[in-house]
């Protein structure tokens, strides 16, 4: 291993940072251990052993790499800040004359935050995982995909060069894909997971093009380059001279390049246009929704924009485009919010909520602001994700909140930390929510880069008052109520998913019977272990509380979120606001990454502290709005006419209809304009007319080759034969002459 | 340098012949015979062949294991093989699947001894395909790969074989009948130009590396005849029509020899031929078949997205994988050079190893239609890890063989693109990033509609798993995927210098275009400049001594004014 390369050489960094890519290697090493061990060790050791060491195994690589980073963290804290970056590399990927890829790491404050996320936040969901799965089928394989999930997590964030983070970028989303599609017998949940892939392919197609612009761009300006650099794609050479080669270039590519970037970014991260993946992709199991598809994958593409930041700032047209489709996507997926029925679903439309609020942040250039909320949102979503978890698991997996009501009294642990997380997505000081929400409002509000700001704030002001409202619904119908309403409702009728019972035909198999094919014993006793014995929620159902293993994680997390945003922002803007000089510790550790806060430029926000105490009331009463409103139409329950979504409401769960026109439009004819192509193009003109018709014109005009067409092979065949024939003695002629 | 008489290359085109004849004369009832014996051979060719890349060096264009005597010295046809960075792969991995093809064909049970004794001389034929450097040499083995493959296709095919082998040879062997004319007619102009007609592809290069073999519209016309025939191989669309069928209805160790091996005498034909000899019109011709690529990558997911046929979907898929092949090549840069040519590999690989798979079900549940799958996950758990891990390959996901491959020849189509003074339009490579999408909607529905969901086929339900030596033999896929896709600089290390030749040989004016024939004096250094070299030794190729740079890198070449025997 080589070779810690620093820009700033007058500090030799501490070898430490090699051990990065042991944070790396953890996972890989638990996934590799799974994959080849898993089942092995269940069978030898019994399923109770068996899983609790295979759970165990799955947690100490995440947990060991949060250790390290948290090292990692401190030892790069404690340099001076400019020097922040320190680079590891081992060995060459792409290796070319006009290209080099090396395997390299990049430790910075940004790429640590995400390391610390993912690995802290990662940790507490396997935890809580080893009691999810615990009587699942196929216990190994579920953290087979978990573990080399964080691996390709950690790539993503510590990769130093585009094609790295793109290998973490689309490993992920495999194991997205495979988690998503983890209960394959049901059909409908291998579609969501192939939905998930492919709309992400989309993005990715921009992203890939954004490199290929990228190194053209790098590639034909060498001569700024350092002396033989051939490293086109790195960030360690690409950011620091962004302003000085894109300097030669005209608007149009200035401002392409982090628009095809951002393309990546609303696939992966769940914009508007490309969000539709993320709804469907709760079919996977619960803590599969909380690690990827609240508190890290799908914060991947405000990481990428954070990362590549200096290309935005170039263009002002790529930061209003930013912002536009944040505000717009927060605003659009909360109302959505409203009409869901389904608790992960509230909470999945609500993730693509604030990932629109994180765009919004980047996008008036509050790169900082944005990161800051990816970390409290990453603490509270979790907690919300693996609480409706909990929910779920004690309604006998019934997600539907309108068999919910009054849980409180059953499962309090559970509706304890999720009231934190619920106060903390709404927006109420002290918890983690408000600081970041509240950071990302008045960069709005302040922001420079675009013209009238103020109708961003008001966007997400709006968004926020929307947020705390379809947040207090759901957690009204669940925890509140007087209703127990699974005991009034008619016995759900529970979907079997388990397979129909076949009655093979026994008939001739052929000489390779047992080589092939299991005897009926066999199939039997396969299909006796496979029944899985779901029991639907009756109205007899009595909820009861989780595992340790699960409600330990929920506490952990809503400690988080309790003191986390407070504690990561010293307590400003208030602590600004009322003279006390507390450091904003987040932003004192990542603006040498992502450059510093808006706020902080912003002349207007120091001028007038009446407006600062007036944006700060409005964010906090957008919250208090949304709650009291909210809380009073549902605290006593259902309400009648939500029985059945109606109008406005069902038309808003119905994602404005939004979801089933892109279906229609690229699935549905997409699909029958190639199936007709198939047919007509292909097997009509081409093979029909082309090549059978002018075989058959051949054929008719032959008159040697009569017969038929495969006379006419016989016919070449034996053409060439001869003419083998003829050369070879030719052959013998001339050399025995 | 140059072996008189026979060496390794001639053992590894005829040992497998030799094998095939020896074959022929044991009783076709010795089933064990006949698989063992075929094993053997094409273990002992794929040893041997090893000992090519052992030897290789990587630091010259020239061609390496040279061998050659005057075969038909009053026609100007000689035996003359040799191996460049190019070939050399391409000769790995044909005994490679030769190899595989032979061991998983263990299955066959009849007619054992003609099926063994077909895919031994295909094999051999293969590998002349790679290593001839004559042009009637490479005619002859061009064309004796399609006789073996016939009989293999319509005697051991599914249901529709006669029809599909009488299509994939007309269609093959119409295509390359313009080649031979072209072939002939290069004869003539040789003859014209130096008074000494010939075939040798080294001194018809020489004659183009100076603008003195045809030009203009003669040039157009014998490029065209030399790439109707290559295009039909590769296919290209809209000649790919006999692709599907013959891929579809061959036996599975056929499929796997024509995906991996055979389309790719196609991409090579035009790196080894047509480039050097008609640079100029293949320079003219690069935007009209990178369009081509670009619908077929497009047209091909397309199809293969409508299949009800498993296999079929496979075969359509290769119709998309291999434009990016050629999208890459004739962006005529290094990135793109080096995408093509890997790509060409880890088609080999993922592909091949693909129709191995489809084929291990095939051979328990003898139907290959959608409908009858779903669920086999269930019962097959080993055999669809391995199928995923071979289709995240196809798929193209980073970290796997297929990535390398399409983002290198996308990256090197996109910079020939954006380049303010080139032909190529920026569209291109733009709409071939959609066929990775449609790869990943083809791809995954396959898997779903096979693997996912409930178990619908009574003989699905009672299926086993693979058995351990198939696993193996997939296993052997796996690794390549993953080697090729974490460290494909073994791979491209011994590949550049002979790219950067064919570059320089097509984009450089007449004259400064590096010759094989050059041996003493021009050569391209790990920059990628043409460069004058001396050697120390003429029995050590790996030891030059540079003596001017020719061509700084990254300006524009200047015309070497002197070539030949300059020292």
């Amino acid at each position: 291993m080589e070779f810690i390369t620093t820009p700033h050489a007058e500090h030799l960094p501490d070898p430490v940072f090699h051990w990065a890519w042991l944070i790396l290697l953890a996972p890989i090493v638990g996934f590799l251990f799974q994959a080849a061990l898993g089942r092995r060790i269940e069978l030898a050791l019994g399923k109770t052993a068996g899983r609790r060491l295979l759970g165990f195994a799955a947690v100490v690589p995440v947990a060991a790499g949060f250790i390290l980073s948290v090292l990692l963290a401190v030892r790069l804290a404690g340099m001076d800040e400019h020097s922040r970056l320190v680079i590891t590399s081992w060995f060459p990927w792409i290796d070319l004359q006009t290209l080099l890829v090396p395997f390299e790491l990049r430790l910075d404050p940004l790429s640590l935050t995400m390391c610390l996320i993912v690995t802290g936040v990662g940790s507490l969901i396997h935890v809580y995982a080893t009691g999810y799965m615990a009587d699942d089928g196929d216990y190994s394989r579920f953290f087979t995909y978990f573990n080399l999930f964080i691996a390709f997590m950690l790539m993503l964030a510590m990769g130093n060069n585009l094609p790295l983070v793109f290998i973490g970028w689309e490993g992920v989303g495999l194991c997205s894909y495979l988690l998503i599609g983890y209960w394959y017998h049901d059909i409908e949940n291998a579609k969501a997971a192939n939905k998930a892939f492919i709309v992400n392919r989309i993005g990715d197609w921009g992203f890939a093009l954004g490199i290929f612009l990228l190194y053209w761009v790098y590639a034909s300006n060498q001569d700024l380059l350092p002396l033989g650099e051939r490293r086109y794609l790195s960030f360690d050479v690409i950011l620091p001279l962004a302003e000085q080669v894109l300097a030669g270039y005209g608007p149009l590519i200035v401002s392409v390049i982090p628009l095809l970037l951002f393309v990546g970014a609303v696939g992966k991260s769940a914009q508007w246009p490309l969000y539709l993946w993320l709804p469907d992709a709760m079919a996977g199991p619960t803590p599969v929704s909380a690690l990827i598809h609240a508190a890290t994958m799908v914060t991947a593409g405000v990481y990428l924009v954070a990362r590549t930041h200096v290309f935005f700032e170039l263009s002002t047209l790529s930061m209003a485009v930013v912002a536009g489709i944040g505000a717009f996507t927060a605003l659009f997926a909360a109302t959505v919010a409203f009409g869901q029925t389904d608790i992960k679903k509230v909470l999945a439309y609500s993730t693509v909520s604030q990932l629109g609020y994180m765009f919004l942040a980047c996008g008036v250039g509050a790169f900082g602001a944005g990161m800051f909320h990816v970390t409290t949102h990453a603490f509270f979503k979790a907690l919300l994700f693996l609480g409706s978890g909990a929910v779920i698991v004690a309604m006998s997996h019934n997600q539907d909140l309108r068999k919910y009501g009054n849980l409180r009294k059953y499962i309090p642990i559970t509706c304890w930390t999720m009231l934190i997380g619920w106060l903390a997505i709404a927006g109420i000081p002290p918890f983690a929510g408000f600081w970041s929400k509240d950071e990302i409002l008045a960069s709005a509000f302040f922001s420079n880069l675009v013209q009238t700001p103020q109708i961003l704030w008001f966007i997400g002001w709006v968004t926020a008052f929307l947020t705390a409202g379809y947040m207090t619904r759901m957690m009204m119908l669940t925890f509140y109520g007087n209703g127990e309403r699974w005991r009034t409702a008619e016995a759900h009728a529970h979907a079997d998913h388990s397979q129909e019972h076949f009655h093979a035909d026994h008939g001739a198999q052929g000489e390779h019977d047992l080589a092939y094919f299991l005897t009926d014993d066999e199939v039997r006793a396969i299909e006796e272990e496979e029944h899985e014995h779901h029991h639907g929620l009756t109205p007899e159902h009595e909820p009861r509380e989780v595992l340790p293993s699960m409600w330990v994680p929920l506490v952990a997390l809503a400690a988080l979120s309790l003191v986390g945003g407070a504690a990561l922002s010293g307590l400003n803007p208030f602590a600004h606001l009322l003279g006390v000089h507390i450091p904003h510790l987040f932003e004192a550790w990542n603006h040498p990454s992502v450059g510093l806060s808006v706020l902080d430029e912003a002349s207007a926000f120091r001028e007038s502290i009446a407006i600062e105490w007036a944006l700060i009331g409005a964010s906090i009463g957008a919250a208090v709005l949304g709650i009291g409103l909210f809380a009073r139409r549902y605290i006593k329950g259902l309400p009648e006419s939500e029985a059945e979504p109606q109008g406005l409401q069902r038309l808003a769960g119905e994602q404005w209809l939004y979801d089933r026109t892109m279906v229609r439009l690229f699935v549905d004819a997409g699909g029958k304009f190639a199936n007709a192509f198939y047919r007509i193009f292909d097997s009509g003109i081409i093979d029909g007319i082309f090549v059978n018709g002018s075989a058959k014109l051949v054929g008719a005009m032959g008159l040697l080759l009569r017969r038929s067409q495969t006379g006419s092979v016989r016919f070449y065949a034996l053409a060439i034969a001869v003419g083998v024939v003829f050369a070879l003695s030719y052959v013998i002629y001339t050399t025995t002459r | 340098m140059e072996v008189q008489g026979f060496g390794v290359l001639s053992l590894l085109v005829f040992l497998p012949v030799a094998g095939a004849l020896a074959a022929s004369f044991v009783p076709r009832n010795l089933l064990g015979f006949h698989r063992w014996w075929a094993l053997l051979i094409s273990a002992f060719t794929l040893f041997a062949s090893l000992q090519l890349y052992v030897g290789f060096s990587g630091n010259t264009f020239h061609f390496q294991w040279r061998e050659g005597m005057d075969w038909l010295p009053a026609l100007g046809i000689r035996y003359q093989l040799g191996v460049d960075g190019i070939s050399l792969w391409l000769i790995l991995l044909t005994s490679l699947i030769s190899f595989l093809g032979i061991w998983f064909s263990f299955h066959v049970r009849e007619r054992v001894k003609e099926f063994m004794i077909w895919l031994l001389i295909l094999e051999g034929a293969m590998i002349g395909v790679f290593c001839a450097l004559d042009l009637v040499l490479f005619y002859i083995f061009f064309e004796a790969t399609l006789i073996p493959m016939y009989f293999l296709i319509s005697i051991w095919g599914g249901k529709n074989r006669v029809y599909s082998s009488v299509k994939f040879f007309l269609f093959t062997f119409l295509g390359s009948i313009f080649m031979l004319v072209a072939i002939v007619a290069l004869y003539f102009i040789s003859k014209a130009a130096t008074g000494e007609g010939t075939f040798d592809l080294i001194a018809l290069q020489a004659l183009a590396a100076d603008g003195r073999l045809a030009t203009g519209p003669i040039e157009m016309w014998l490029f065209a005849a030399f790439a109707l025939a290559f295009a039909v191989k590769v296919p290209l669309f809209p000649v790919h029509t006999w692709l599907p069928d013959a891929h579809t209805e061959a036996p599975t160790a056929g499929s796997m020899i024509l995906a991996a091996i055979m389309l790719k005498m196609g991409t090579y034909g035009f790196l080894r031929f047509a480039f050097p000899l008609f640079p100029d019109a293949a320079v003219q011709a690069a935007p009209f078949l990178m369009g081509l690529s670009v619908v077929g990558i497009i047209y091909g997911a397309i199809m293969a997205a409508v299949q009800e046929d498993w296999k079929r979907l496979v075969a359509y898929s290769s119709v998309s994988h291999l434009g990016f092949v050629m999208l890459g090549i004739f962006s005529l840069n290094h990135n793109g050079l080096t995408g093509g040519t890997l790509q060409a590999i880890n088609h080999g690989i993922s592909t091949g190893a693909l129709f191995l798979l489809v084929g291990m079900v095939y051979e328990r549940t003898h139907t290959r239609l959608f409908q009858d799958y779903g669920g086999l996950k269930r019962r097959m758990p080993m055999f669809a890890t391995l199928f995923l891990l071979i289709m995240l390959s196809s798929v193209g996901l980073p970290s796997t063989n297929g990535f390398i491959g399409e983002f290198l020849a996308m990256l090197g189509a996109f910079q020939a693109g954006a380049n303010a003074n080139s032909a190529i339009p920026l569209w291109m490579p733009v709409l071939a990033g959609a066929g990775v999408v449609l790869a990943a909607v083809y791809l995954l529905w396959m898997f779903q509609k096979v693997f996912y969901g409930p178990i619908r086929n009574p003989v699905v339900n009672r299926l086993r798993d693979i058995r351990p030596w198939e696993q193996a033999v997939a296993w052997v896929f796996v690794v390549f995927v993953f080697w090729l896709g974490l460290y494909p600089k073994f791979f491209t290390d011994k590949m550049q210098t002979s790219l950067n030749a064919v570059r320089h040989q097509t984009l450089q004016p007449p004259g400064a275009r590096p010759a094989w024939a050059d041996v003493r004096t021009i050569d391209i250094n790990a920059n990628g400049d043409v460069v004058v070299v001396q050697r120390d030794d003429l029995n050590d190729l790996g030891r030059w001594t540079e003596v001017a740079v020719r061509t700084p890198s990254g300006h524009q070449p200047q015309r070497l004014a002197m070539r030949g025997g300059e020292e």
